[in-house]
């Protein structure tokens, strides 16, 4: 070995040396920044699009400029996902909304924070706003839609109309979810709203096969199905209110049914373990503040859960939404604690009838 | 003496970050997914005996396998023309073609999807077409398994094209004459010339597009019926819907078993370096 290259090696390994050194420094920078930013910031599962214009409006906006939490979203809101959380401990978001069914597993797999113990204060709520581990929000109606040009003298006006091919020949689409879509089949079988649940499921699934033909497509996303109508791709569909609404703004000749209508439920949950659990209930009590919500109601047409939401909603508005008391009284409501046990049975047995 | 060991060493450094990347990212994440098809919900085989018991499955991998043998058949018959022309003309038509196959080759499997189901929605112009020759009202032609065929087919036809024209570039024009000098009719050169001439680039075209196939996911859940599933729907599911991330895993690891299978077949009989354009 000659000096020069032993000069070279030793040269080399301190400039190696110092590189690492540096590199060490680098690397955990943005560690360092982040276990700072953690204080400050709050990642919040969306369902993107308007849904979350609104919720920028109305929920983020505010609530940073009073706590100086900045909110980031991350979407689309993927149960999958929560689930995930909770196993690795890799947080995308901390905050997600969840329908009814979703509560229910997500109760049962212990993926979502408890209430008890938390930074809620459930004396400032309402009678009835925590339902396993959930903080409820807002309704939504899943209702019959059809296109008026196709059916100029009336469509169907309840479930067993949809379900009825001779009367009303079209296509169809539903939503791929079975504790909503189990109801409609029910429903449209002569199953009376007061006896839907627990769910008879050899008789919804029997009921299932028989529009099977008629099923074009079963939707997933809310804007998905909204195009779905648009287009005329199919003559009717089974979707929510809120997106319909929108389409009838746009001036698409469609006719929301409001006879059974079913009722789910939006409720704010906590990804299980997040370290940023903290300014998560921070920001779930000031969403169901009975102002916030309310603009939130009206502008993505849903109805509070918060009935002190509608001391912010002028009369004529909150007679059109699914939650104002006498509308709610008649509605079928999807309930957590009724549908929970059944949920695995129900789930599988749909993903079956799909394929099948 | 240095110097020429650093020389003997450095292919392997060479390869070192590569290595690292794919051991990091697609090694490790392979092996947990294989841990969690044999551990989750509880330790075992459950997972798989549950599989191989499951007709949902069993219908679904079969529908899985068919689509895609209907699919590369299809861009085998649709390429082998169009590789032919680009490796047989000379200039403008042959640019031409290549820079066609380039150009979809590299627009994303979404827009081309979206692109279908304008095309192929009750408003689009395939419709519309339809109507033209009496065909009233136009047949559904969205949401079926056509339609996922139609499409998957298109998403694959750059893949067995390059195939194709990678080996028929390099077959020599001058048998062809000489075959057609010694008296041999057309079709004669063909079948005996130039199909076996080209046959290495129909063995990789379909190995390709066949076993990229088998993954597909984006297409058939847009375009296709809900009821003709394709195991890469059904594995995602399995996680979206029922939570179930020990059987989407045990799937996904079939999946993959089924597909080194065919590597497997491949490589004993054709080499693998073959398929990335190498010389076996």
């Amino acid at each position: 070995m000659t000096k020069e290259s032993s000069i070279r090696t030793k040269a080399e390994i301190s400039r190696r040396s110092f590189l690492a050194a540096g590199a060490g420094a680098v690397l955990s920078m943005p560690f360092v920044k982040r276990a700072e930013a953690s204080e400050k910031v709050l990642y919040v599962n969306t369902w993107g699009g308007l849904w979350e214009e609104v919720a920028r409006d109305v929920w983020f906006k505010p609530f940073t400029k009073e706590t100086g939490i900045e909110i980031r979203t991350v979407s689309p809101v993927s149960f999958a996902k929560l689930a995930a959380q909770a196993r690795t401990g890799t947080y995308e978001f901390d905050v997600t909304t969840l329908g009814v069914a979703e509560l229910g597993r997500a109760y049962a797999a212990k993926i979502i924070e408890p209430v008890e113990g938390s930074a809620l204060d459930r004396s400032s709520l309402w009678d009835g706003a925590v339902a396993m581990n959930g903080v409820k929000s807002h309704a939504f109606s899943n209702a019959i839609v059809y296109r008026k040009d196709h059916f100029p003298s009336g469509g169907p006006q309840n479930w067993r109309d949809f379900w009825d091919v001779q009367k009303f020949p079209g296509s169809r689409s539903l939503q791929r979810y079975a504790a909503r879509t189990m109801a409609f089949a029910l429903l449209a079988d002569g199953v009376a709203p007061e006896n839907l649940f627990p769910y008879d499921l050899d008789r919804g699934i029997a009921a299932l096969d028989r529009l099977k033909p008629d099923l074009r497509v079963l939707w997933t996303q809310g804007p998905q199905s909204a195009q779905l109508v648009r287009d005329g791709e199919v003559e009717m569909i089974g979707m929510w209110t809120g997106q319909a609404g929108k389409l009838v703004e746009a001036n698409v000749p469609v006719e929301i049914v409001w006879n059974q209508a079913l009722l789910d439920q939006a409720f704010w949950v906590v990804a299980k373990g997040t370290p940023r659990a903290e300014n998560a209930w921070r920001f779930i009590q000031s969403a169901v503040r009975p102002e916030r919500l309310a603009e939130f109601c009206i502008r993505d047409k849903n109805g509070p859960l918060n009935p002190k939401a509608f001391d912010f909603i002028g009369a004529e508005q909150a007679k059109l939404m699914p939650t104002y008391p006498p509308n709610f009284k008649q509605a079928i409501v999807l309930d957590p604690e009724k549908i929970a046990p059944q949920l695995d049975e129900l789930n599988q047995r749909f993903d079956r009838w799909i394929a099948s | 003496m240095r110097r020429k060991r650093w020389i003997h060493t450095s292919p392997l450094l060479l390869g070192l970050p590569a290595g690292i990347f794919l051991l990091a990212f697609f090694i490790v994440p392979l092996g947990y997914v294989t841990l969690l098809s044999f551990t989750e919900p509880s330790w075992g085989i459950g997972n798989y005996r549950d599989l191989f018991n499951s007709r949902l499955f069993l219908a679904t991998l079969g529908n899985t396998f068919w689509t895609a043998i209907l699919v590369t058949g299809l861009s085998l018959l649709l390429a082998y023309p169009l590789a032919y022309v680009a490796a047989t003309s000379k200039g403008t038509i042959s640019r031409t073609i290549l820079l066609v196959v380039a150009l979809s080759f590299w627009t994303s499997y979404l827009v081309r999807t979206y692109a279908w189901m304008v095309i192929l929605g009750v408003q689009g112009p395939l419709p519309a077409f339809i109507a033209v020759f009496g065909y009233s009202p136009p047949p559904r032609l969205l949401f079926t398994n056509f339609a996922a065929t139609l499409g998957m087919t298109h998403g694959l036809i750059p893949f067995m094209t390059m195939a194709l024209f990678a080996v028929m570039k390099r077959i020599d024009p001058r048998l062809l004459d000489a075959a057609g000098s010694l008296g041999a009719k057309p079709w004669r050169v063909f079948w005996h010339i130039y199909l076996p001439l080209s046959a290495p680039g129909i063995i990789n075209g379909i190995t390709l597009v066949f076993i990229t196939c088998l993954g597909f996911y984006v297409m058939p859940v847009l375009l296709g019926s809900p009821r003709e599933q394709t195991i890469a729907g059904l594995i995602g599911d399995r996680m979206e819907q029922v939570l179930d991330f020990g059987g989407a895993a045990a799937m996904a690891l079939i999946l993959l078993a089924v597909s080194l299978g065919l590597f497997a077949v491949y490589s004993r009989y054709f080499g693998m370096d073959r398929l990335w354009g190498g010389r076996a």
